[in-house]
């Protein structure tokens, strides 16, 4: 498989305060590489580089061949990375559909009636089609995380980055979540999942990278990192880093 | 669905029936020469709705709170004033170069001042002003702080100011809601919202706040002339006075922040307390502080947000509806 986003030395600190100190790994094409780590891991700030949101202070992100450090957020949206965020950022006083329509109609570059049309197929969906003129704000938890998916979806990303979409939700919620990403995969696009559901990651990724101490401690298949002795040093305390 | 559709079409039709229907009202009110007062406070209505639809497309759409607006005013009086008293020009002269010269000028300011960022962008906005204030004050060119009598204004009648004034305020109005109709008003909206999310979603924020900067300043400055077409006597203190700011501030804020209807609702009632108050100037500040403060705790999102909480008026159609 073809990687689409290699990530190497990755570091950043605020003042004396390094929270990610090396983190490497790539993903390929089609895939869904699951992180998991401790609070304060660094996976979410990780995200932030990714996305333009923070500079790091050293290491390199290459994506689809391209050197990412040198785009702006919005350079970066256009090359196809789309995100969510674990507090969902939908704009609330617009309806639903209006959000969807931003996503395509700036995301994509595209004329608004183009966008209109994008987003009605993005409606279905992600299954928000019946609540599409209702206001983002009035959506519950799982509506908002699901428009939140389908705005990202909405700029035709190559890479979606998802961060704690399952978060807060119920058993049942989580499962439509999976499927939702399921469906996503088999759109072609490529995703980072942030997640502390672990049926999450162990039902929905091809792989899972391990998080702590500002490290990726390890990447492997999900069955592989959650039978491994550096999750249990991680979550029972056993690493001194964290 | 296709009755949805009728439906929607129909309301539509009726808006714009309303629309005309008040149009032609204001347009037939000074005919005869009759209503004077009632011309007269019209006039103000209108002009303060534009510069308060300004002042909105800027704080409420881009985030870009500025203390500063009456710069343009005080450019457009000062265009208005110059050309038609020095220079001898006609007085629509005065309002094209007061679009332009609050352009060129928001333009110089905007490389500064757009590098500040919240509240340093409110103060700067504030200071610039005042610079243009102190500026003006000891200009020779400008007459220094005497200022001038515009008295090409003499000549017309309170009916041909009011025109103009109804004119730049439905001119301001439309240019607006065509803004927010079309695809760069998704992204004003968008902003509104959510400005983080919008930048994530692909919206450049620096050129669309730039954008609607020029757009405000020339519209403000053609307000401004408009403005001092009905004062007809300008001078420093008076043309760059950051009352003109405070008054779209209060406008904006009781009306409904963040919407079209707002600024219209909020102009009627500021001039209609204005003119209530005339005779208690000591107070009128006081009493006009302190509904705003009221309306602030009770309705943080003005008249506008209390409405729209209970019905959801969308009056110029800017809503997009599947």
């Amino acid at each position: 498989m073809k990687e689409i986003l290699s990530v190497r030395d990755l570091g950043i600190s605020f003042g004396s305060n390094e929270v990610l100190k090396s983190i490497n790994f790539d993903v390929y094409e089609n895939e869904v590489l699951g992180v998991i780590g401790p609070n304060g891991a660094g996976k979410t700030v990780m995200l932030n580089i990714i996305s333009g949101i923070l500079k790091p202070t050293h290491g390199s992100l290459t994506f689809l061949g391209e050197d990412l450090l040198e785009k702006k957020i919005v350079e970066r949206t256009y090359a196809g990375i789309g995100r969510t965020f674990q507090v969902p950022r939908s704009f609330e006083a617009m309806s639903v559909f209006e959000n969807v329509v931003i996503g395509a109609a700036y995301g994509n570059g595209i004329s608004e009636k183009a966008a209109k049309e994008k987003a009605c197929e993005i409606l279905n969906f992600i299954d928000l089609y019946d609540k599409r003129n209702q206001p983002a704000g009035k959506l519950n938890l799982i509506g908002r995380k699901r428009l939140e998916i389908g705005i990202a979806l909405a700029s035709d990303p190559r890479l979606l980055l998802l961060d704690e979409v399952a978060g807060g939700l119920t058993k049942s919620e989580v499962t439509e979540i999976l499927q939702i990403v399921s469906n996503i995969k088999a759109r072609g696009i490529s995703i980072i999942w942030i997640e502390h559901v672990m049926q999450t990651m162990i039902e929905g990724t091809d792989r899972v990278m391990l998080m702590a101490g500002g490290k990726d401690i390890i990447t492997a298949p999900a069955e592989v990192v959650m039978a491994s002795d550096e999750v249990n040093m991680v979550y029972l305390g056993a690493d001194d880093n964290e | 669905m296709t009755e949805k559709t009728s439906s929607r079409r129909t309301k539509n039709i009726i808006k714009l029936i309303v629309l005309i229907v008040v149009l032609a009202v204001l347009v037939v009110i000074p005919i005869g020469g009759g209503r004077i007062r009632m011309t007269s406070v019209l006039i103000l209505v209108f002009l303060y709705m534009a510069i308060a639809q300004m002042w909105n497309l800027l704080a409420g759409y881009s985030g870009l709170v500025s203390l500063g607006a009456q710069a343009f005013v005080g450019l457009g009086g000062y265009s208005l004033a110059m050309l038609s008293q020095v220079y001898g020009l006609p007085l629509w002269t005065g309002f094209v170069a007061g679009a332009v010269i609050s352009v060129i000028f928001a333009l110089i300011i905007s490389m500064p001042i757009f590098k500040m960022k919240g509240v340093y962008f409110t103060v700067g906005t504030w200071i610039v002003a005042e610079c243009l204030l102190v500026l003006f004050s000891i200009w020779k060119f400008v007459n220094y702080s005497a200022g001038y009598n515009i008295s090409a204004t003499y000549k017309l009648t309170p009916a041909a100011i009011y025109y103009v004034a109804l004119a730049i305020c439905v001119g301001a109005i439309v240019v607006v809601v065509l803004l927010l109709r079309s695809k760069f008003g998704l992204s004003l909206m968008a902003m509104r919202d959510n400005e983080a999310a919008a930048e994530i979603r692909g919206v450049k924020l620096y050129r669309t706040k730039l954008i609607c900067f020029l757009i405000a300043s020339a519209i403000t400055g053609i307000a401004g002339a408009g403005l001092y077409l009905n004062i007809a006597y300008i001078t420093p203190p008076s043309a760059f006075n950051i009352s003109w700011t405070v008054a779209m501030c209060f406008i904006v804020v009781i009306g409904g922040i963040g919407t079209v209807e707002g600024p219209i609702i909020g102009a009627i009632i500021y001039v209609i307390l204005n003119q209530l108050l005339y005779s208690f100037p000591g107070f009128s500040m006081l009493i006009m502080g302190v509904i705003a403060i009221i309306i602030i705790i009770l309705a943080p999102k003005g008249i506008m947000g209390v409405v729209n909480r209970f019905f959801n008026v969308d009056l110029f159609g800017i809503k997009r509806r599947l």
